[in-house]
């Protein structure tokens, strides 16, 4: 098995319970955690290809997260998408500023989170044949 | 009021009057008032912007100031000190006016008896404290409201996130097949989500819409699309009602110039709200087409075969939190919010909205949308009748994204919309509305008053910001920048200003239009 590693750092253990089922049920292996100390010590420990990341966790918030990650050159090359049920319209571009590659507003959409995921952890060495190089000289 | 003596400040040129209130505010003993005369605004103005006074006796007829302009003045120098006024006994209305434009007060010259004028100042104060503490709490109060319903609408939304997670699991089969009616029941519990989902939407953009933080993003968007998308979208629902549900568009419909996610969402508060109040039988029917009236609007129509409304209520359908009463019995309530926000987001985008109505026989709700058009986005290029010479270039700048998410994209395009626009010559260059044409990547255009040189000196410009400020390598962005020359047209001596605008935008128009089938007039 092959399969695309997925860590989710959600402090609700139902919600978390979720994302497992429906993640298992599409063929990624998850990894979870329930606060920022457990995001950070997981990431360290395996190579993933993406991290599912709540805002509002107890010890230190989505936020003190992706910074953390943003300091470590390889933990920083790991796609995150932010999913809260915090006012996308104030917390969105702060989250994309920070590192994020996307927001997503709680409660999503299977089949759009399932799309999302399956688009960033396409693994960047994927991309690269499909760049066309158009910056100009 | 004890302790410290009330400062007041008197601006008054008649000597006189000046020694009769210093003689009047004496009498009330030294330690009550202290009295600081000037005769100019201008110096008053410096002495109020430093701070310190209490209360100001204004005279309206000062050298260097009249009538209202020096209690604005005045009031610009120091917002939150009371002013009195003072006119003499012809000027009363003027006074009158005074009052209207923030003054707590006004004396009439000759009539100022010695034991009102103290009480006067005392009460002008006063009053403006009360007024600044009332100011002050609806201002908190206002800010309460929104930080209280961001933490509501965050709370609700936690345990509804794991209602969703594991009804769609469920339904999806992931826990286990399912019979036919565990299905359907299923989905009429997602179906009850998504409603509770909306409302707690909804409880967020009121007060966004109130304090002006919601954002429009005007663009040119296919209404067409914006209708028939919206109709598949309720096409299930209807169906399941027994209600019709259709659209009636004309072959040529001009886009619009609007936000394409604010119209979206104001289609689906009025079908979802028009296939809510129509019984089963009934029929639910879009229309647009250009106002008859004025070419510069479309008109949009949702019409339904429902249970109508009173004239009482059709007045009051688009107030915050009304709800129709009774009507419709086999219907949920919402919160009283959707119309109201359709409301503020058709006027924000420039148009109008209305309803016409009759019990028991169905409610047309329409609104306005102004018609995109490159002729207005140009015009004030023409403004003071200037018409450039024939040289006009378009410069395209084509953006590319490696980062594939949604988001970023719209992230990365803002940036460089702005960055664009910080490169530009005001009065020579305007950058066009986006226009949606070409599918991979973003592009935008400006419309650039420049021969050949001034068009690539404006090219290179953009590309060595580019690549200064937004760090191409890291951000996953590239860009190419190119321009062409729009075919020279003669500025016809004859022609209006208008006629101008409207025969350059169509140019305009057709070099972007042949540019997304070829690229190669484009110069790098």
């Amino acid at each position: 098995m092959n399969n695309k590693k997925v860590l989710i750092v959600e402090d609700d253990a139902d919600v978390r319970l979720g994302y497992r089922i429906l993640l298992q049920a599409n063929h990624y292996d998850t990894v979870l955690a329930a606060d920022a100390i457990g995001a950070i010590s997981e990431a360290s420990k395996q190579p993933l290809d993406l991290i599912v990341l709540d805002l509002g966790l107890p010890a230190g918030d989505g936020f003190v997260v992706l910074e953390k990650l943003q300091v470590n050159p390889q933990l920083s090359m790991i796609p995150v998408i932010v999913v809260s049920g915090r006012d996308l319209h104030a917390n969105k571009e702060r989250a994309l500023k920070a590192g994020a590659s996307a927001f997503v507003q709680k409660p999503w959409n299977d089949d759009e989170l399932l799309a999302l995921i399956s688009q960033l952890v396409t693994r960047p060495g994927d991309l690269v044949s499909r760049v066309p190089n158009t910056e100009g000289s | 009021m004890n302790g410290k003596p009330v400062q007041v400040l008197l601006v008054e040129d008649s000597a006189g009057d000046v020694s009769l209130i210093r003689a009047m505010l004496k009498s009330e003993g030294p330690a009550s008032f202290e009295l600081t005369h000037m005769v100019f605004m201008g110096e008053a103005e410096v002495h109020l912007a430093k701070g310190g006074v209490d209360v100001v006796l204004l005279d309206m007829g000062l050298p260097d100031a009249h009538g209202l302009e020096s209690l604005r003045r005045a009031r610009a120098a120091a917002p939150g000190v009371p002013l009195i006024v003072m006119t003499g006994l012809e000027d009363e209305a003027l006074a009158a006016e005074a009052m209207a434009e923030g003054a707590q007060d006004y004396m009439i010259k000759g009539q100022i008896e010695s034991h009102a004028l103290p009480r006067a100042l005392r009460h002008a104060i006063e009053r403006q404290r009360m007024q600044t503490e009332t100011n002050l709490f609806w201002k908190n109060q206002a800010q309460f409201k929104e930080e209280f319903l961001s933490h509501v609408s965050h709370e609700l939304r936690s345990p509804l996130t794991a209602i969703k997670q594991f009804t769609s699991i469920l339904a999806g089969g992931l826990a286990g097949e399912l019979n036919k009616e565990q299905r359907e029941y299923l989905q009429i519990v997602l179906k009850n989500i998504g409603q509770l989902q909306s409302m707690i939407d909804d409880l967020l953009e009121v007060p966004r819409l109130k304090t002006g933080k919601l954002t429009i993003e005007l663009e040119r968007v296919s209404v067409a699309n914006a209708v028939t998308d919206c109709c598949n979208t309720f096409q299930g629902s209807a169906r399941a009602k027994g209600v019709t549900l259709s659209y009636d568009l004309p072959a040529e419909l001009p886009p619009a110039h609007a936000d394409p996610t604010r119209l979206r969402q104001i289609l689906i508060i009025l079908l979802d709200n028009a296939i809510k109040f129509t019984p089963s039988g009934g029929s639910v029917k879009i229309q647009a087409q250009v106002l008859p009236q004025d070419p510069s609007f479309l008109l949009l129509e949702i019409s339904d075969t429902g249970c109508g409304m009173s004239p009482e209520m059709t007045g009051r359908v688009f107030e915050r939190l009304y709800q129709a009463s009774g009507s419709a019995p086999a219907s949920r309530k919402g919160l009283g919010l959707g119309l109201f926000i359709c409301k503020e987001l058709v006027t924000l985008q420039g148009g109008q909205i209305s309803v016409k109505s009759q019990l028991d026989l169905g409610s047309t709700f329409s609104f306005m949308l102004p018609v995109f058009s490159l002729s207005n986005s140009i015009a004030p290029l023409f403004h003071n009748g200037r018409w450039p010479a024939d040289s006009v270039a378009l410069v395209m700048v084509k953006t590319c994204f490696l980062d594939a998410s949604k988001e970023s994209q719209e992230e990365g395009s803002q940036q460089v919309r702005s960055l664009v626009e910080r490169c530009l010559m005001p009065n020579l260059d305007v950058l066009l509305p986006k226009m949606s044409y070409g599918a991979e990547g973003e592009r935008f255009f400006v419309a650039a008053f420049a021969n050949e040189k001034g068009a690539s000196i404006l090219v290179n410009r953009i590309r060595d910001q580019f690549k200064r400020l937004l760090q191409p390598k890291q951000t996953g962005l590239t860009l190419s920048v190119s321009y062409t020359m729009l075919q020279p047209f003669p500025a016809d001596a004859g022609a209006s200003a208008e006629e101008r605008v409207t025969s350059m935008s169509s140019h305009l128009e057709q070099s972007i239009q042949s540019q997304s089938l070829s690229e190669a007039s484009f110069h790098e």
